[in-house]
């Protein structure tokens, strides 16, 4: 299995937007043979196609034969707006009936049916409406939008699994099944505790900024900014780290006074991470089994030893020299690092393989 | 009636807290049988996080472990005690799936690593989900999701901009990611499985799940050297974007305006009078943002949300976490679901968002109470005798309540 657990599969990703394109990256890395049809230049940007496209092929073709492709396909991805497929004579459902073995997923930002299904949306509008953004950023000041694209890779990473699941299911049950995947939906879902408290006790919590309280918090160190994240059982670890003499008492100790000196308790923490550097927070973490963490930057990322070692990153090479992405999501299943081809630079080729035909 | 693409596999499931339920939440969803393994002495967390005084079995009321935890079974093992281990390794052969999310080392040193699990069966799949994998010099580390987010590089990336200050996400924002990694994981392995006989190891680790959310920034920081820069809800890719008050407490939509044919929209939908004339981009854009909110400061985000969608124009409200409970879009695709439980009043909770047009995912039932299925599993589907349940039981092996209950 040297080749890829999905090995032999066809996917067509058809729209390819970082939704549609980031979940097939995934299947391109674990052997499937993607197909990229072109779409609306600009739709990625440089950097978004030279981490999304490694790996795929990529054909310009006309709509019939996209048509005989995705009948062709094991899995069809894409995220156009609803009802652009069935406008050019891809509508799921049809497709499905003439193949039953076939897999569409369609990533949009409302999903295929609902009052806002035909809404514009951007990353940022569908973040807003997925909730998250309503707990993130200082509380005097806007709610903040997560960086880079994330409602955008969400949506990705939830049609990738669900995309394999309905492949699991085609080769228990023979057949595949229609995906409808809404970005607002696969962040609602996701809201930690406080969607469910929202919806238990009908009140919203509100955005708290770097500190939901002074043990689980983002403090700026002597480098940068580092942060602790403590569990109760935690706690008296982190106290003996801090080796503050005030800390043994109770208005600290006990969990239930601790939030009524929050102030009091951030105040030091403020003090004892300035004094630090980010080596020396996380070197304590690690002798200590508190949880300490520290801002990384992408470029230290691109240094960092465990991640060397853990061989997470796959060089593509560009016309701008070699770029290092993240690579496989987990170590376990064979992966292999793709190169970029140029656009319809396959066209040839796939439609000898995939349709029989030598043009 | 369609079955569910997971439909007949069992998963063992030792996860606690956020990442490792959220993953075995969505494999229940997609038809797994979840047996949810905890010690009465070292339990999840998650059910007394949240402080509840007065409740007789706070283990049970939690709505944070209820609303991730249904559709499982609730099993109690002490795996630190000989009889529990001996007991977990009855299971395994019944189970296609291990999971877990301990910290490194410690499924080793409760002697039940991969070697052991597959000498129970050969074809086992182990997911392991530690912060920062099995493997590496970080591997000892301790990383619950906000501090992934910040070794990630995430945190690097958001910030207003103006005062240099990386910002955590308002959720533990590594968990659901590693979460749902995880579950591509097991169905991966499954398909490897089907095609080869063969179980397999997964070793997933949440800071890397994370970044590969990021990957363009590693494409600039690898090319060009770029560090990140925070950029607050503007996009340099578009015209102009920003985050509004509106009428109400707490009440905001966001707006893209991705171009100048987005921006004659806007004013034309909103009678903005603006001449754009010969400014910098950042003086329009400063410019923009200000008639924008004067516009919205007096409107409801639901008359901004939909008179600014009819125009054609991208905006979202900023749903809060009581607000997306009433969003009338969700609310009419049947996102929101109640399921009763024996202990709490009905909430509103998610059905997956992966809607299998035909199959259909639905909720089953809410989530076990402490040990409810101890019975049900050791005696029906291990076979054990009535005996010897309750020689585990009086060792303190299994329970149907926390030896030590507290707060998390």
């Amino acid at each position: 299995m040297d080749d890829g657990v999905l090995a032999g599969v066809r996917v067509l990703e058809i729209g390819g937007g970082v939704p549609a394109a980031f979940a097939t990256r995934w299947m391109a890395g674990f052997g499937a043979d993607v197909v990229r049809t072109e779409s609306t230049p600009g739709k990625l940007t440089d950097d978004e196609a030279v981490y999304l496209l490694a790996g795929k092929r990529r054909i310009r073709t006309n709509a019939a034969t996209v048509r005989r492709l995705s009948l062709a396909a094991d899995i069809v991805v894409e995220d156009r707006k609803p009802g652009t497929m069935a406008r050019v004579g891809l509508d799921p459902e049809t497709l499905r009936s003439e193949k039953p073995a076939l897999t569409v997923v369609s990533i949009t930002p409302y999903g295929q049916t609902g009052p806002y299904a035909d809404f514009e949306a951007t990353n940022l509008t569908s973040f807003a409406m997925g909730g998250i953004m309503s707990l993130t950023g200082m509380h005097q000041r806007e709610p903040l939008v997560t960086g880079g694209s994330q409602a955008l890779y969400l949506g990705g990473l939830n049609a990738f699994g669900a995309a394999v699941a309905a492949y699991l299911g085609l080769l228990i049950q023979g057949e595949g099944d229609w995906i409808d995947i809404s970005l607002q939906e696969c962040m609602a879902g996701m809201l930690e505790l406080y969607g469910p408290r929202g919806a238990y006790e009908g009140v919203a919590s509100v955005r708290s900024g770097n500190h939901v309280r002074a043990t689980w918090g983002l403090y700026p160190c002597a480098d940068g900014f580092a942060g602790v994240c403590a569990l109760e059982r935690q706690i008296p670890a982190l106290f003996s780290v801090l080796g503050d003499p005030d800390l043994d008492d109770g208005r600290f100790r006990n969990p239930l006074e601790r939030p009524n000196h929050d102030d009091e308790l951030q105040a030091k923490l403020y003090g004892w991470f300035g004094e630090r550097t980010k080596a020396e927070i996380l070197e304590l973490g690690e002798r200590h089994k508190v949880p300490f963490g520290a801002v990384q930057a992408p470029g230290d990322l691109l240094a960092n030893e465990t991640l060397r070692e853990r061989g997470f990153f796959d060089e593509v090479s560009t016309e701008n020299g070699a770029a290092r992405i993240p690579g496989r999501p987990f170590l376990g299943l064979a992966w292999r690092a793709g190169e970029l081809h140029e656009p319809g630079a396959d066209t040839a080729a796939i439609i000898g393989d995939w349709l029989g035909q030598v043009r | 009636m369609k079955r569910l693409p997971l439909d007949g596999v069992r998963i063992a499931d030792l996860t606690m807290m956020w990442a490792g339920p959220y993953a075995t939440r969505v494999l229940a969803e997609m038809g797994a049988e979840v047996v949810k393994i905890e010690s009465p002495k070292a339990w999840d967390n998650i059910r007394t996080l949240i402080p509840q005084p007065g409740a007789t079995d706070p283990w049970n009321s939690s709505y944070y472990f209820n609303d991730y935890n249904r559709d499982k079974k609730s099993l109690t093992l002490d795996l630190a005690d000989p009889r529990g281990k001996a007991a977990f390794l009855r299971l395994v052969p019944h189970c296609d799936v291990v999971m877990e999310n301990y910290r490194a080392e410690v499924l080793d040193n409760l002697g039940l690593g991969y070697e052991v699990l597959r000498e129970a069966r050969e074809a086992i799949i182990l997911v392991s989900m530690a912060g920062y994998g099995k493997t590496g010099t970080e591997r000892g580390h301790v990383g619950f999701g906000p501090i992934i987010e910040q070794m990630s590089g995430l945190a690097s990336m958001t910030g207003y901009g103006d005062d240099g200050v990386p910002v955590k996400t308002g959720i533990s924002y590594g968990d659901p990611v590693a979460g749902k990694a995880a579950v591509a994981a097991v169905v991966l392995a499954l398909i490897h499985r089907k095609k080869t006989g063969q179980g397999a190891f997964i070793d997933l680790a949440q800071r890397e799940v994370l970044s590969t959310l990021i990957g363009e920034a590693f494409v600039a920081a690898s090319l060009r050297g770029e560090a990140p820069v925070q950029r607050g809800n503007r996009d340099s890719r578009y015209f102009a974007q920003g985050v509004y008050r509106c009428a109400g407490e707490e009440q905001w939509v966001s707006i893209s305006v991705r171009d100048a044919g987005d921006w004659e929209r806007l004013c034309n939908a909103t009678g903005i009078v603006m001449h754009l004339g010969a400014m910098s981009n950042d003086a329009r854009h400063d410019e923009i943002d200000r008639r924008i909110a004067g516009w919205c400061a007096w409107r409801g985000p639901q008359e901004v949300l939909e008179a600014v969608a009819r125009a054609g124009v991208p905006v979202g409200r900023i749903l809060d976490t009581k607000t997306i409970h009433e969003d009338r879009h969700l609310e009419e695709r049947g996102y929101w679901v109640e399921l009763p439980h024996p202990r709490m009043h009905a909430w509103k909770q998610p059905r997956s968002a992966w809607q299998f047009v035909e199959a259909r995912p639905s909720l089953q039932r809410h989530a076990p109470l402490f040990g409810e299925h101890n019975l049900e599993i050791l005696g029906g589907l291990l076979g054990m005798r009535a005996d010897e349940i309750a020689e585990l039981e009086a060792a303190g092996v299994i329970g149907d309540a926390p030896a030590n209950p507290g707060v998390g």
